[in-house]
């Protein structure tokens, strides 16, 4: 577990429960078997690629929808045929849908009307969220149309929090928001998360954005899910080829047994790589671009040596990134930039890493 | 901009043209006006001398206000019909994907393009052959065939723009339906379902094809008007073209001011 992660009580039980849930639309399985415990005060992120069932299942998880098979335990109640306005949680939308017709204020306040709750005591109630989220209190009576996207996106975030959930779904409402912006806001989010020690569920494609922000992380893949881990576990053994390159840029060998060593089936290479599981006979090398390291000469006694050219150079900001070609095959290597290579492009260059710092998986 | 600027030459030649068919359009409309003013008993253009004679006898006149009412009935019958289904035909057109709404949306169109006399007549076939006696009731139903499709276009622009997400939202918040119904999807659909009204009200109120096949005995001010025209002409016919015309007009400055109103009471509802 990531050390800067709150303690949470692993004995405890969950305050969502997921036992093989299921949900077919005709013959179409879109969510499969999903068993899931969601623990009380964890900010939880499930991720996947569109498609991936995860829209489905939140849906599920809201109220929406209704799963075709399993059960969905709320405190250890069944909660599967209690609709959306009967349950203690809510949900921010991927559109925000904040009511265009309303001001910033009412919008806000409006799961507190719905209940009843006097007006001067929303007003109040609507004033600290707005101090709380870092809005302007002469926000209160602005059009929702007029504020920005980042204000939006907060104004939506206070509406939900009025609401007072006792867990706050997110289905992936910073997609459409341009990346700088996004990811101070993934930051915010997280922030609010601490300060409010609510438990938030999170769906994104984005397992960047997840690692960011999340204690715990489900990765889903065609309705099922195919890891469930903290950010360290998910980035540090990740289960599958699918899971490592989900991840970001890495190298993908495709590679078949030779003896105790791998041969790299697109530069014929013989190569060394980290323990191999029982019978296995041929599968996937997935290396990172930062495992790489220029070789020179014959000093580094690294069993794995590619000789090619260096093709390209990107700078990435605090890290480079070089394209090396090792016959048919194209290699990403990245360096710190105060490590960065020193020479030319066209170089003939030897790149080599650890057997252990490679990651084989049959599938 | 570049390219796109117009020189002053052009400028000038572009206000010329609006000039003139702002002329072309309002003139007639004008000179409609001033032949109400008229003394003469004739309709002669320039008019020789002024008079709101025919205003007075206008107010007065028992078949006028007889014309009016029934006028009156039937576009507010129209309008309050075509509303409610027009909504809700909006709905089935533009939110929600139902198996036959192609076909619906291409059926609920073909009244428009039939031409209204011919559309007049062969309702008032159907009467005649179902054995109903024509009144101003089924001039409302001949109405309402040919303006309900055009209410429920105008509504269903408005519905075009709805997200359905901002009614899940509120039912996620924990509105009952009829809560989302009030908080959100009426209000937002509004300004749709208003000028929707506006629409029905107008088109009924100065419909003449199909009143004249199928008002019966009954008269609307339309059906008076033409048929003063093409026997019996009098001063009554500008003068009463004039007030229907100043009537619509009225009733749309009232409608933007409504909104304007209701505007700015929603904004003032909370305090903000």
């Amino acid at each position: 577990m990531n050390s800067a992660t709150p303690a949470t009580t692993e004995s405890a039980a969950p305050i969502l429960r997921l036992q093989n849930v299921d949900k077919l639309f005709g013959d179409f399985v879109a969510v499969e078997r999903v068993n899931l415990d969601i623990r009380e005060g964890e900010f939880f992120t499930i991720v996947g690629p569109s498609g991936s069932g995860k829209t489905t299942l939140i849906r599920m998880l809201v109220g929406m929808d209704k799963p075709s098979d399993g059960n969905i335990l709320l405190r250890g109640t069944r909660i599967n045929d209690v609709p959306a306005n009967k349950r203690p949680t809510c949900m921010v939308f991927q559109s925000l849908a904040l009511f265009p017709h309303k001001t910033v204020g009412q919008n806000i306040e409006f799961p507190l009307k719905i209940r009843g709750v006097p007006p001067a005591e929303r007003r109040g109630r609507c004033e600290r969220l707005l101090q709380q989220l870092h809005l302007p209190q002469d926000y209160y009576g602005k059009a929702v149309g007029k504020c920005s996207g980042g204000e939006q996106q907060r104004v939506a975030l206070a509406r939900a929090l009025a609401f007072d959930p006792e867990i706050l779904f997110f289905d992936e409402p910073l997609s459409a928001i341009d990346y700088r912006l996004r990811k101070a806001l993934e930051k915010e989010l997280k922030d609010i998360h601490r300060e409010t020690g609510k438990t938030f569920v999170y769906i994104t494609h984005s397992l960047e954005e997840a690692m960011v922000m999340s204690d715990r992380i489900a990765i889903m893949r065609g309705g099922r899910v195919v890891q469930v881990g903290t950010p360290d576990e998910i980035y540090n053994r990740p289960r599958n080829r699918f899971v490592s390159e989900f991840m970001g840029e890495v190298n993908v060998l495709e590679v078949a047994r030779d003896g105790d060593r791998l041969r790299d089936g697109a530069s014929g290479a013989l190569l060394q790589g980290p323990a191999m599981p029982e019978g296995f006979t041929k599968g996937f090398l997935v290396i990172r671009p930062e495992a790489f390291r220029f070789l020179n000469g014959t000093a580094d006694a690294t069993p794995n040596r590619l000789e090619g050219r260096l093709y390209n150079e990107y700078s990435l900001g605090s890290r480079m990134q070089y394209q090396v070609h090792v016959g048919g095959g194209v290699f990403l290597v990245e360096k710190l930039r105060e490590q960065r290579y020193q020479g030319q492009l066209d170089d003939s260059v030897t790149i080599g890493w650890d057997p252990a710092e490679a990651m084989l998986f049959e599938e | 901009m570049g390219a796109l600027t117009t020189s002053p030459l052009m400028k000038r030649l572009l206000a010329v043209w609006i000039g003139a068919i702002l002329v072309f359009l309002y003139l007639p409309m004008a000179a409609i006006a001033l032949a109400s003013f008229s003394r003469q008993r004739y309709f002669r253009f320039p008019v020789p001398r002024f008079d709101t004679r025919w205003y007075e006898d206008a107010f007065t006149s028992l078949s006028v206000r007889d014309l009016l009412w029934t006028s009156l009935t039937v576009a507010a019958i129209v309008t309050v019909i075509s509303v409610v289904l027009a909504f809700l035909g909006a709905l089935a057109f533009a939110r929600y994907d139902w198996k036959g709404r192609t076909i619906y949306q291409k059926l609920l169109l073909l009244p428009i393009f039939f031409p209204q006399a011919v559309l007049g007549l062969a309702l008032l076939l159907w009467y005649s052959a179902l054995g109903i006696p024509t009144s101003w009731m089924t001039a409302v139903f001949a109405h309402l065939v040919w303006i309900l499709p055009i209410a429920t276009l105008v509504i269903s622009i408005q519905v075009y723009g709805f997200n359905p997400a901002w009614e899940e939202a509120a039912y996620d918040l924990g509105a009952t339906r009829w809560q989302v119904f009030r908080e959100v999807t009426l209000p937002v659909l509004w300004p749709g379902i208003f000028s929707g009204a506006l629409f029905s009200f107008l088109l009924s109120w100065g419909n003449f094809p199909l009143s004249l096949y199928t008002t019966g005995a009954d008269s609307t001010i339309p059906e008076w008007l033409y048929a003063k025209m093409v026997s019996g002409y009098t001063p009554l016919v500008p003068t009463l073209g004039t007030l229907t015309t100043v009537g619509a007009a009225l009733l749309l400055l009232g409608a933007y001011a409504t909104i304007m109103l209701v505007r700015r009471a929603r904004r003032a509802e909370d305090g903000g």
